[in-house]
């Protein structure tokens, strides 16, 4: 074989990296048909919602006076306009984006305060770790929609606090799973020779810990993102969501739904829409916890 | 909220082997299952009639969509018109309202006015409160004085500055006997005033001037107001009252004209949902709802014909410009600026493409149809149309100074109500076609209110609904004198010197002049945009008769009658 | 369990008083008064009101005496609502919440259980599918989007139900907002039963009866099922939450009487004791609810020990 040939390097890696618990999962995802479609699904969504905007011909706050109901497919608009005869596409694509980008920020707000709260309460123990579960026991008990409401009527609706309040909600269940995750890894041997060899506390936690966490985050991830865009929705329906012109799919649903017996198009996207993004994350969630269960081996 | 995918995570797995060879689920889960669909289609056997409470035999009862929850009943403290929609089957001031909405005679028969028109005689018929003791004049005077307590800090106190020793009385500066109101014989009662007021008679009418029972309220104090305590002069008793749910008012036997009086008992729900209250008319869940959301008006009209009424309504809504000395925004001291703004607003697509409830575009400040008023000339470039208005918006930004390099940048606070929220992004639009860039900041009405008041706002979103049928009801704001809802801090001594030469004249088109001299003078100033008079708009059964469409929207429940079935 | 009782009602305390603490100081740090209106009070009036309603006094001042009058039952008149104080507004709305909460949480366990069930034991069958999808857009759904589309279809199209309202809690009138309640539960709830009982019917002792020739059914009722309900039950709390959130919506959609649309529309008109009332309420029943979840958990499992 001659040396540098692109197969004896395959067979080179293959040897040095052997299978992997990753490449086993990521082989169990991908024999999920309805994951693989989510994902499909969902890419396509991110792109629309990134790219989409440019390419369609009208801006998602633009007013045409002449163009007010019209219905899908009229005069130029493919999903029809609204009452201010702004075009729902560019609507939809706007508040698509809005979204799955408050999805998103929420999700790590809660994943960076719950991994690093549950990490340490596990991996510490002792009194700190009860201590520190108390306060998420408590924390749980707390009626938490009205103080979502509470911050939004104090600090005023601005989309940052959105993303903040609902992140700061989603973050204990996350810190939950974390600590639990923590406990059965802290006595693993390689924590031990990391303990060994002389790290320090927090440099396990960084360095050993959280990169091994990463599976049962990653599935929590995919089904908190989900879970905060339906809370904004809510949100917008008690009218304390996105400010307009801005939309979100909640405030396109939440106005679509008032004119649904004169302007049908006008609820039916944007539910559509977040139906099929709410599902996909859900599939793939689901997905990935049967990939990385390893019961299911 | 993210509870839905808790703790639930780590046994929610999929399984894809197959495991479990029960195949038949067992006949007690069959039962559970049955039992849980039972109950979500216990109804699915045909078209039920329309849920309503029961209506004893032989009784006309009126489910009645009032809006809103009750603030309170109390006459003295309410401002809202849902409150005053029950508030006057309970209670009968010294006029009151015609099927029309007018002013005819009520507790007073007849009232003379001096010729200075200072004085105002009553002459009360002879009536009594519905426990048998008879209402007097010194009743009235005793709700007077409540009125302008400053205990009772009513909000709508300042309304009734023009009776004598009132301000002083209100601010606490002058004992309650002060007031310039006295019960000259058990019978007859005397008003007197700092300046004529031909719309005495119409507030007269106003809740506010309703009389109380002085020998429940100094017996059960703020509490006579609930159903247990409560002693009324007008058609119907107050009988329930559940916060939330409904308001629930009987005819009232002792009442002076209770023959005449067709329906028995009112149930008044608060429907602020006014697309779910439609649907519950539609159905004959109610009978009529007092509210309908502008953009379906067309729609019902045909699904539901007969229902819909509209009519014009003693009401604005305008934009005001922040023009104080301090606290305004620079650009607005410039005249030119102001009226550009104003001018270059589309109001025939606000009322006619967008709000479509019948609201009419408004070139004044005071709506068509107001009592004692001829009305004002509109500013010079009403009747332009619009591209003509544009042209001249754009030439006047340039003369002030803005222009493609120089952009005029605004900010509009509005209410996050329905209809702010449908309009603000047409006047955005309308504005940016002049080269204005304007952003737009939504809050609770009210923190908007408190805004305005601080004068925290470039361009507030503002809206009035007359308290009483005459011009002053609106250019009342306009003064410099009026604080805090004079939210631009409108500060013009012509304005003002041609209200107060209004104010003093007995004649009332001499009167009408002065206001329309100083209207229009303000309209040109320009310190407001006028954007739209507003419509009432209720949704009626067509079982429901003797309902008049009206210009206060004021119906009561004693003209109202049902057709049987 | 006295014992365990008494240390949970301990921890309870110190919850509700940071509960009160945390919604008091944010609801006063809130801009806007109660007292702000389309028609304005003029200053010397509002400063009555003000020291009528104690004010004017400094904030830490009235939250002390709010806190002694919370101890004493008294949650103060509502600032709003004038001829109502906060316990009226309690006491008079509060029946309808729960009504129609116990039995959407009842027809979503039932519901929810047996559809989990069966989806279980159909493993990949059309059955399981058929309720998983169900179960995935129950919860994909917003349910400001089921209610209209159902008033639509059962009651202005068909007509079999009310469109709205509440009509002292007659039985035609609760179908639909307890089906709108009810229907995310039931999603959640068959997921839960469906995962619980897959796991247990593959565990040893289920098998072990399975061999000894137990009937089917009896090993599903009797073994299974017991051990299948547990997650559910620690999930009692969140629904519990869950059908909070649904009442907001439910009650603004069918104009129902009850307490969680005054919560909404108190916050926003600055209302401010009527919020802290609901603020109360609503933590005192999440923790009691969680309390109960925790004892019936260690009833059912005898490997948990209340401590």
């Amino acid at each position: 074989m001659i040396p540098g040939s692109p197969q004896r390097k395959a067979l080179l890696e293959n040897a040095v990296k052997g299978r992997s618990l990753w490449d086993d999962a990521r082989r169990r995802l991908m024999r999920n048909r309805a994951a693989v479609a989510s994902m499909v699904v969902l890419a396509v969504m991110v792109t629309l919602a990134v790219v989409g905007p440019f390419l369609v011909p009208f801006h998602y706050d633009t007013v045409t006076k002449t163009d007010v109901w019209m219905s899908p497919m009229t005069g130029g608009h493919l999903l029809g306009t609204d009452s201010l005869g702004r075009d729902l596409l560019a609507r939809l694509l706007a508040g698509l984006g809005v979204s799955l980008a408050i999805g998103v920020v929420a999700t790590s707000v809660s994943l960076l305060i719950g991994v690093v709260w549950g990490s340490v309460a596990g991996y510490l123990g002792g009194r700190l770790d009860e201590v520190m579960m108390r306060v998420v026991d408590t924390l749980y008990s707390l009626p938490f929609i009205f103080f979502v409401i509470l911050l939004m009527v104090t600090f005023g609706r601005n989309i940052f606090l959105i993303f903040l309040a609902i992140g700061a909600v989603e973050w204990l269940t996350m810190s939950r799973i974390v600590r639990g995750q923590t406990l059965s890894l802290k006595d693993k041997e390689f924590i031990e020779a990391a303990r060994a060899a002389g790290l320090s506390s927090g440099q396990i936690i960084a360095r050993h810990i959280v990169p091994n966490l990463l599976g049962p985050v990653v599935v929590y991830v995919t089904l908190t993102i989900p879970a905060v865009i339906i809370a904004e929705s809510f949100l917008s329906f008690l009218g304390l969501g996105v400010q307009p012109p801005m939309a979100s799919l909640g405030t396109l649903i939440a106005t679509g739904a008032q004119d649904m017996e004169m302007a049908p198009w006008l609820l039916i996207f944007p539910s559509l829409t977040m139906i099929v993004t709410l599902m996909a994350f859900n599939f793939i969630g689901d997905g990935l916890r049967d990939a990385l269960d390893p019961k299911d081996r | 909220m993210g509870f839905i995918f808790e703790k639930g995570f780590d046994v929610m797995s999929h399984h894809r082997n197959r495991s479990a060879d029960i195949e038949k689920a067992s006949p007690l889960i069959r039962k559970l299952l049955l039992a849980g669909l039972a109950v979500l289609s216990l109804a699915g056997c045909g078209q039920s009639a329309p849920s309503r409470p029961p209506c004893p035999e032989g009784s006309v009862c009126l489910l009645y969509g009032n809006g809103s929850e009750p603030l309170t009943l109390d006459p003295h403290l309410s401002t809202g018109t849902w409150e005053d929609r029950i508030q006057s089957d309970l209670l009968i001031g010294l006029s009151q309202s015609d099927p029309e909405g007018k002013p005819i005679p009520g507790m007073a028969e007849r009232w003379e006015i001096s010729p200075d028109g200072l004085t105002w005689t009553f002459y009360l018929r002879k009536a009594n409160w519905s426990d048998g003791v008879p209402v007097t004049a010194d009743d009235f005077v005793y709700s007077f004085r409540r009125l302008l307590d400053p205990k009772i800090a009513s909000e709508y106190a300042s309304v009734f500055y023009l009776m004598k020793g009132a301000r002083a009385v209100n601010e606490g500066k002058a004992p309650p006997e002060a007031l310039g109101v006295t019960a000259v014989d058990p019978l007859t009662l005397r008003i007197e005033l700092n300046h004529p007021a031909p719309y005495l008679i119409e507030l007269a009418k106003h809740h506010t001037m309703y009389p109380v029972p002085k020998h429940v309220v100094e017996k059960w104090g703020a509490a006579w107001i609930q159903p247990e305590h409560f002693v009324g002069n007008g058609p119907y008793l107050l009988k329930e009252y559940r916060l939330g749910n409904y308001v629930r008012t009987v005819k009232n036997p002792k009442f002076w004209d209770a023959d005449k009086v067709c329906i028995d008992e009112v149930r008044f729900y608060p429907t602020n949902d006014a697309i779910s209250a439609e649907r519950r008319v539609a159905r004959g869940e109610l009978d009529l709802n007092t509210d309908i959301q502008s953009n379906r008006i067309a729609y019902l009209k045909t699904k539901m014909p007969g229902y819909v009424h509209t009519h014009t309504y003693l009401g604005i809504a305008y934009l005001a410009f922040n023009t104080g000395p301090k606290t305004g925004y620079p650009p607005f001291r410039d005249r030119r600026v102001r009226q550009a703004l104003a001018m270059a607003i589309d109001k025939d697509f606000i009322t006619r493409g967008l709000l479509r409830g019948g609201q009419t575009p408004a070139a004044t400040f005071v709506p068509p149809g107001v009592a004692n008023y001829p009305g004002a000339e509109p500013a010079y470039w009403s009747a332009w149309p619009f591209p003509k208005r544009q042209a001249e918006a754009r030439r006047l930004l340039a003369a002030a100074g803005y222009g493609p390099g120089n952009p005029l940048k605004v900010d509009i606070k509005h209410r996050n109500s329905a209809d702010p929220m449908q309009f603000m992004p047409a006047v955005q639009a309308d504005w940016k076609e002049i080269g204005v860039e304007t952003t737009l900041t939504q809050a609770e009405v009210q923190i908007a209110y408190a805004d305005y008041r601080a004068r925290a706002y470039q361009v507030a979103d503002a809206a009035w609904i007359a308290d009483y049928n005459d011009p002053t009801s609106f250019l009342d704001l306009q003064r410099s004198y009026t604080g805090a809802q004079n939210y631009g801090d409108y500060n013009s001594p012509e304005f003002d010197a041609l209200m107060a030469k209004a104010d003093m004249e007995p004649d009332v088109a001499k009167r009408a002049a002065y206001i329309a001299k100083a209207e229009h003078l303000m309209l040109e100033d320009a310190p407001i945009a006028p954007i739209y008079f507003y419509v009432n708009k209720n949704l009626v059964s067509p079982k429901v008769t003797g309902w008049v469409d009206n210009l206060l929207d004021h119906h009561r429940t004693r003209w109202l009658c049902m057709k049987p079935g | 369990m006295l014992r365990f009782l008494f240390r949970r009602l301990l921890v309870a305390i110190p919850t509700l008083f940071l509960v009160i603490t945390v919604a008091f100081f944010m609801m006063r740090a809130a801009p806007g008064s109660p007292f702000v209106n389309e028609r304005q009070l003029s200053p010397e009036v509002e400063k009555v009101i003000q020291a009528q309603y104690g004010m004017d006094r400094p904030l830490v001042e009235q939250y002390v005496s709010y806190l002694g009058d919370v101890v004493r039952g008294d949650f103060g008149p509502s600032l709003k609502y004038r001829d109502k104080t906060v316990l009226d507004i309690l006491k008079e709305n509060y029946g309808v919440s729960l009504k129609l909460g116990l039995s959407a949480i009842l027809i979503a366990a039932l519901m929810g259980v047996s559809l989990g069930v069966i989806a279980a034991l159909r493993q990949n069958k059309v059955a399981d599918y058929a309720t998983m999808t169900l179960a995935i857009l129950g919860v994909c759904i917003p349910t400001f989007v089921t209610a209209p589309l159902l008033v639509l279809f059962f009651a202005s199209r068909l007509g079999w139900l009310p469109t709205a309202g509440w009509n002292n809690g007659a039985l035609l009138n609760m179908v639909l907002p307890v089906a709108v309640l009810a229907l995310p539960q039931i999603a959640i709830i068959s997921r839960l039963t469906r995962a619980g009982m897959i796991e247990v019917l593959r565990s040893n002792y289920i098998r072990t009866a399975r061999a000894k020739g137990l009937p089917d059914n009896l090993i599903v009722r009797k073994h299974a099922l017991r051990a299948a309900i547990l997650p559910l039950v620690s999930y009692l709390g969140p629904a519990c939450a869950g059908l909070l959130t649904g009442s907001l919506v439910v009650e603004k959609i069918f104009n129902l009487p009850g307490l969680g649309k005054f919560f909404v529309i108190s916050a926003l008109q600055r209302d401010y004791t009527v919020v802290m009332g609901m603020v109360i309420v609503y933590a005192l029943l999440i923790l009691t609810l969680n309390l109960i979840a925790d004892m019936m958990y260690a009833a059912l499992d005898p490997r948990v020990k209340l401590s």
